[in-house]
């Protein structure tokens, strides 16, 4: 009963009033730069936003990846760490696990930095690999917008939480992403080691795959909200395809019930670049350890913590453009008629409803980093040709089926709703053949003890051709 | 001098200095990588322009598709880190005369031309490069030009899977 509550605290009062509290901080920091100078709003948001937000996030993310493993496996998980100093009531504070990040951090610095000889002749670029590795996945966050555009303060500025706002938007995200290769290809070739550029070879090649249906999956929503701009993304969905009552109750037009296709794609497609299980043939552990295998120390945990920052960003990005951003479902504009017009309680305090909506836009990217972290420990890793056949014969296909459906459904109906029509009963037609097909498998397979493939509905109902028999006997360890 | 014409004298230099190290690297490794950053360093120029469109799909299409194919084959093909010192033969002088004679020729050229025509300003900058623009021009104005280009492109493909294949 301690620990429900426990949970419960922390999912209602702690985790959001934090991401309040950093939204309101992202407000003010870049209020204060735009004071500096025009345009200094930007600067603000890195600093917030990308420096404090997406790398804090990343890093507790290291800690919840194996406490929910250990969760999804029956163990308890990382719990030893501790202060070895100081009174009794220190030493036994445990706090969660989270003193095992610092503990991380302090072995990866304190590590020798080794380099291989074999590597020597190319020591530029193997001390190159990690930043190209940890750069580009960083730097990405930039379009991704994580609050409301509000008026603040006494000068009455306009500040919203995106770094910038370019008109190339998504092509940016594209462009970034797929730099990311270099870190990891040139990792696996100038550490000279077989294994290594085997892992190498094998991000490259698949990260190149992916790269087509990643594009291809969004185009349906480019052409449905005619944009690619991020930000106007998000705030095309704040309308209604259908409206239930007078108030402000409704169907949100959000990207997930417009493209359930194009987000099944691009979640796929994004998951193999960030190169995590089922799609880690890069890495292997328990065959090629991958292409860091000659990194050690921080070099080493640049690489890793690249592939969490990945998760964060990869789900910013889904949250932008298809759960509606930092908006509500429903019921927005009457909250805010309701607390922040002439004569009501936070008239005036336009910064609180901005926080607001910005923690509503961090909570929403806390659910698809759980979604990723349940689809990593509950999948086992792919064979290299299953990989490329999911690629290039099933997504690249649906892809292009889904742009040509999608053009023809917004060129017949602007108002979207045949479109939303169509995209939930894909979904519906999805999330029933996961269950039913997962169910009989279940029975025949009961050893497996993942209860319930949950995940199957949320991006991978494509991978059922995996074999039954090696489903859930793999449990790849963390590094 | 502003901060755009720093910036252009920034990114024209190391765009030279990354392209004399395509030619002068011996390790193939090393000069796929100066490809690269020429690429990144064009990609400034064209912002600069107000090209945005152009810059963005550079990275995308030649720095993050093409140069990765390239390094790709480097790598399975593991050429030897230092290739050949390769004799000065009379093709080779001729090729360097003949890169040399279109340079003085571009220069001459550039020299010759009026820059205020190219010039723009204000909100007609702000909209030559966007996706919208660009939009217009490719799938309005030219837009039998651009599907017969993309016609070559699939016949290109097409003719690579059968080079490649001959027995499918």
């Amino acid at each position: 009963m301690k620990r429900i509550l426990m949970v419960l605290f922390w999912m209602v009062l702690v985790i959001p009033g934090a991401f309040f509290g950093i939204s309101a901080a992202a407000y003010w920091v870049a209020y204060f730069f735009e004071g500096l100078f025009r345009g200094g709003a930007g600067v603000g948001n890195i600093l917030v936003l990308v420096l404090a937000a997406v790398m804090i996030v990343a890093t507790l993310l290291t800690l919840a990846e194996r406490k929910w493993s250990a969760a999804m496996q029956d163990r308890v998980g990382p719990n030893r760490a501790h202060i070895e100093a100081g009174p009794t009531f220190i030493q036994k504070m445990r706090l969660g696990g989270l003193l095992h990040i610092p503990a991380d951090v302090l072995k990866m610095l304190w590590k020798e930095d080794f380099m291989p000889a074999g590597a020597r002749s190319n020591r530029f670029l193997f001390n190159l690999a990690p930043m190209l590795a940890f750069a580009p996945v960083f730097v990405l966050f930039c379009v991704v917008p994580a609050g409301p555009m509000i008026t603040l303060g006494e000068q009455a500025r306009k500040i919203a939480l995106i770094v910038s706002n370019p008109d190339f938007g998504l092509l940016y995200v594209f462009a970034i992403a797929s730099l990311a290769v270099y870190g990891t290809s040139l990792a696996g070739w100038s550490s000279n080691n077989k294994f290594a550029l085997l892992g190498g070879v094998r991000a490259s090649s698949q990260m190149i795959s992916y790269e087509v249906a990643l594009g291809l999956g969004l185009v349906g929503m480019m052409m449905t909200f005619s944009t690619v701009r991020l930000f106007d993304m998000t705030e095309a969905q704040t309308q209604y395809l259908w409206k239930f009552t007078d108030g402000d109750f409704g169907l949100p037009a959000w990207g997930i019930f417009l493209q359930p296709v194009g987000f099944l794609l691009f979640f796929a497609a994004a998951f193999a670049e960030t190169k995590r299980a089922p799609f880690d043939v890069p890495e292997g552990e328990s065959e090629i350890i991958g292409y860091f295998v000659e990194y050690s120390g921080m070099r080493f945990g640049l690489f890793m913590i690249s592939e969490f920052v990945e998760v964060v960003v990869l789900a910013a990005i889904c949250t932008a453009i298809f759960f509606g951003g930092w908006h509500l479902p429903f019921g927005e504009k009457a909250l805010y008629a309701e607390l922040f017009t002439q004569g009501k309680v936070f008239y005036g305090h336009q910064w609180i409803w901005g926080a607001f909506l910005g923690s509503i836009f961090w909570l929403k990217v806390l659910a698809l980093c759980w979604v990723q972290l349940l689809i990593r420990w509950t999948f086992p890793r792919f064979r290299y040709d299953q990989i490329q056949t999911l690629g290039w014969k099933m997504l690249l296909p649906a892809g292009l089926v889904n742009v040509f459906v999608t053009g023809a459904l917004v060129l017949w109906d602007p108002s979207l709703r045949w479109l939303a029509v169509l995209g939930i009963a894909v979904l519906v037609a999805i999330v029933a053949l996961a269950t039913l097909g997962t169910g009989g498998e279940e029975a025949a397979h009961a050893h497996d003890g993942h209860g319930g493939h949950g995940a199957d509905a949320h991006g991978h109902d494509a991978h059922a051709s995996v074999p039954a028999h090696v489903s859930g006997a793999i449990a790849p360890s963390t590094h | 001098m502003s901060v755009p014409d720093v910036l252009f004298y920034i990114f024209a230099v190391c765009l030279v200095g990354a392209a004399g190290m395509v030619v002068a690297s011996r390790n193939p490794i090393n000069a796929a990588m100066s490809l690269v950053a020429a690429f990144f360093f064009l990609a400034g120029i064209y912002v600069l322009l107000w090209a945005h469109t152009i810059a963005v799909l550079q990275v995308l299409v030649y720095a993050g598709a093409v140069m990765v194919l390239f390094l790709f084959v480097i790598m399975l093909l593991s050429l030897s880190e230092r290739g050949p010192r390769s004799p000065i033969t009379v093709g080779r002088i001729l090729g360097g005369a003949a890169a040399l004679g279109l340079g003085v020729v571009i220069c001459i050229v550039v020299l010759k031309l009026d820059g205020s025509a190219a010039t723009l300003t204000g909100a007609q900058a702000m909209r030559f490069g966007t996706i919208a623009r660009m939009g217009e021009l490719i799938y309005g104005t030219y837009l039998f030009p651009f599907e017969a280009v993309s016609l070559l492109l699939l016949a290109a493909i097409v003719g690579a899977v059968v080079v490649a294949k001959s027995r499918i």
